[in-house]
């Protein structure tokens, strides 16, 4: 209870001190449950859309654009790797989200995921997404290859780039680019031992040892197709690699990190970690697409099908791969955009680094695709680890 | 005075010895249930399905083929799971001796001292508690590596002429790692214990002629025991099951128990067998329970 003092001042009693904080935490949570329980829309009447996606997504003036043009609120959700957004979504946080944006291999993986058989993503609303007749030709075939299923596509591509390695000119000469280099403990005269770093990811690196050892071919079909005995080969292989190597990065900021320091000449990246790089004045990087193949990968959108404002949820993905925030967004993750009009929006070196990349660059590039016997990759993968 | 007559009639109606259990361990019990007991049990079941390859959902059919999946080597000790395993529970021990063997001294001196030093002291040790577990881990890559600060010092020094492999990536820097992030629980534990000594114990013991060991070993040690055992549980059971240290100091090349979880509950959408290995760390810190409570009181833990 509140009360004067003797000196004319007013006090506020314990107990009233704590019924105004309990009111305060009834109201507060009531709000946080009602905004729950009633299709979280937020106060200005805007439906939000919830987003788990890579950082770059969260770009505030992307955003703001996109809140704008749509009308919805966006929340996004940060997320490290596909695989952690595959997982979140498989167990059951589909309903959770409207919108994910893994790499395009998981795309098939959401597709083939069921809860109590139905499906867990949306097809594609290509009334609303209209962009998307706007995008590299290349893309669309991609997604009609990988995530068509009867007749319908179930998610809509937003950038690209492609997995080779990175060394250090100062110390390693120009070469014959091949992934060779990765496997070798001396290489054109250098001494490797300790200074090659693969990829943290049974898929990407046991993929560069597999083209390393000539297995194109289980390459080109919807799946990658490696028999028991190749995934025998190449696990001997990296078995062997592991004592030359530094070790396995997975997050790109380790990656730049490590090799601006010096801790290691070259490792398996992909080009966006280098174009960050060049970016950062590191001109000694330098980026190699190696004779057996690249990785290529395109980051794709899907939405889910327990979302209440899909509409709007393809509005926000088609508002993606517009011109000004592709731009904005090839910009922030230095990779290109599938929209040749993000061109117009960057400037000429942002456009040689990473906005003017003709998707033509991909052809001899191997596209990342879901794997057939995963378990058995994985299996290698924990040897190769425990070798 | 009618208020107060009201308050007390409201008490007795309430009151009874029952509800008084209630409400005090409620709280605490719902809680346990909740976030410790719901989910444990949940494990517990999953780790008997499996998960389908076609829809990457919970099969609802009890088997042992989560656990089978991680022994499947021949013979069954070359198994990855098995070598996960063993060097999680070695990097623990010593990661637990080495808190140990650091800790006791500090703890020691700031038991028998007071004053503004021993509060700057304490603050200087729980000030990386104040960072992120993941920077403290970040801040050790500036220090290992192959031009990391050890190797670079060393060279500039001239004191060898390349990179000490000791001071590269691996298992030392994951065990230093660990080390430092979870001295301040032993030190605090042990602090705790030993303030609780009557320091003349050992006085009396010097002037009846034992030396500093036996000092140590025959009455700092027994009397402090159940600090040490707490302790050494505070360090052990989180650094048994970390990932994140040593993924970040062994460079990826070092598999502990946590690493081949993540593994296959990220890279192979396994959720039955990630809950399956998991159960191991379960199985191995109730182990350690047992082996604790036969040594000490749990009444003694405690009071620590």
């Amino acid at each position: 209870m509140a009360g004067a003092t003797s000196d004319g001042t007013r006090t506020t009693s314990r107990r009233r001190l704590l019924e105004i904080g309990g009111a305060t935490g009834a109201i507060a949570l009531s709000g946080c449950l009602a905004s729950d329980l009633f299709g979280g829309t937020s106060s200005g009447g805007d439906p939000t859309i919830h987003v788990l996606t890579w950082e770059e997504y969260a770009n505030d003036d992307i955003k703001r654009r996109i809140e704008e043009t749509v009308g919805v609120t966006l929340e996004i959700t940060k997320s490290t790797s596909s695989a952690k957004m595959f997982n979140q979504w498989n167990q059951g946080e589909y309903k959770q989200y409207d919108i994910a944006i893994p790499n395009n291999n998981y795309v098939p993986k959401m597709l083939a995921a069921t809860k109590d058989g139905n499906p867990m993503i949306a097809p594609v609303d290509r009334d609303v997404v209209s962009n998307l007749d706007g995008i590299y030709e290349t893309f669309t075939g991609f997604a009609e290859n990988q995530f068509t299923k009867d007749g319908s596509m179930y998610g809509v591509p937003i950038r690209f780039g492609w997995y080779g390695y990175s060394y250090d000119s100062r110390t390693v000469p120009d070469h014959e680019e091949s992934y060779e280099i990765l496997f070798s403990p001396t290489f054109e005269g250098v001494d490797l031992s300790n200074q090659i770093v693969m990829y943290d990811n049974h898929f990407k690196a046991m993929s560069a040892a597999a083209l390393y050892l000539g297995f194109r071919d289980a390459f080109s079909g919807p799946k990658v197709t490696l028999s028991a005995s190749q995934i025998e080969d190449v696990k001997t292989t990296m078995i062997e690699q592991k004592p030359t190597l530094q070790g396995y990065i997975a997050e790109d900021p380790r990656y730049i990190k490590q090799f601006k320091q010096g801790n290691f000449l070259v490792g398996q990246s992909g080009r966006n970690e280098i174009v960050e790089l060049w970016d950062q004045g590191a001109d000694w990087a330098t980026m190699a697409t190696p004779k057996e193949g690249a990785l290529a990968w395109f980051e794709s959108a899907v939405v889910s099908e327990a979302s209440d404002s899909k509409t709007k949820a393809w509005e926000v993905i088609n508002e993606y791969i517009g011109a000004k925030n592709g731009a904005t967004l090839a910009k922030t993750g230095f990779s290109p955009s599938v929209n040749p009009e993000t061109k117009s929006e960057l400037s000429s070196e942002e456009n040689d680094r990473f906005g003017a990349i003709d998707p033509s660059r991909l052809e001899g590039m191997v596209p990342f695709k879901t794997v057939e016997n995963e378990g058995a990759w994985q299996t290698a993968w924990e040897a190769i680890k425990a070798a | 005075m009618t208020k107060e007559r009201s308050r007390t009639k409201l008490w007795r109606l309430l009151y009874t010895p029952r509800r008084n259990r209630w409400l005090t361990a409620g709280p605490a019990a719902v809680w346990l249930g909740l976030l410790l007991l719901a989910p444990l049990t949940y494990m517990v079941v999953v780790s008997f399905l499996t998960v389908s390859e076609e829809t990457y959902q919970l099969v609802w059919s009890p088997t042992l083929a989560g656990y089978s999946s991680l022994f499947s080597a021949d013979p069954i000790w070359t198994a990855p799971f098995v070598d996960a395993l063993l060097i999680s529970v070695f990097v623990a021990v010593v990661t637990t001796l080495l808190c140990l063997v650091t800790a006791f001294p500090v703890a020691y001196l700031l038991a028998r001292r007071e004053g503004l030093w021993v509060r700057v002291i304490f603050f200087l040790v729980l000030l990386p508690f104040f960072t992120m577990y993941l920077v403290r881990a970040y801040s050790w890559m500036l220090v290992f590596g192959k031009s990391g600060v050890l190797n670079t010092t060393l060279e500039a020094l001239g004191l060898v002429d390349g990179p000490v492999g000791l001071f590269t990536f691996g298992l030392p820097a994951i065990i230093v790692g660990l080390t430092h992030a979870y001295f301040p629980y032993m030190l605090l534990s042990l602090y705790a214990s030993l303030d609780g000594i009557d320091m003349d114990l050992v006085a009396v013991a010097r002037d009846l002629g034992a030396t500093r060991v036996a000092v140590v070993r025959d009455v700092l040690v027994p009397l402090t025991l159940p600090g040490m055992v707490s302790g050494g549980l505070f360090v052990f059971v989180p650094t048994l099951g970390a990932f994140v240290t040593p993924d970040i100091l062994g460079a990826g090349k070092i598999q502990m128990i946590g690493n081949f979880i993540e593994g296959r509950i990220l890279g192979a959408a396994d959720l039955a067998a990630g809950s399956a290995a998991a159960m191991f760390i379960v199985v191995a810190i109730v182990l350690v329970f047992v082996v604790v409570i036969q040594v000490v009181d749990p009444e003694e833990l405690g009071a620590v």
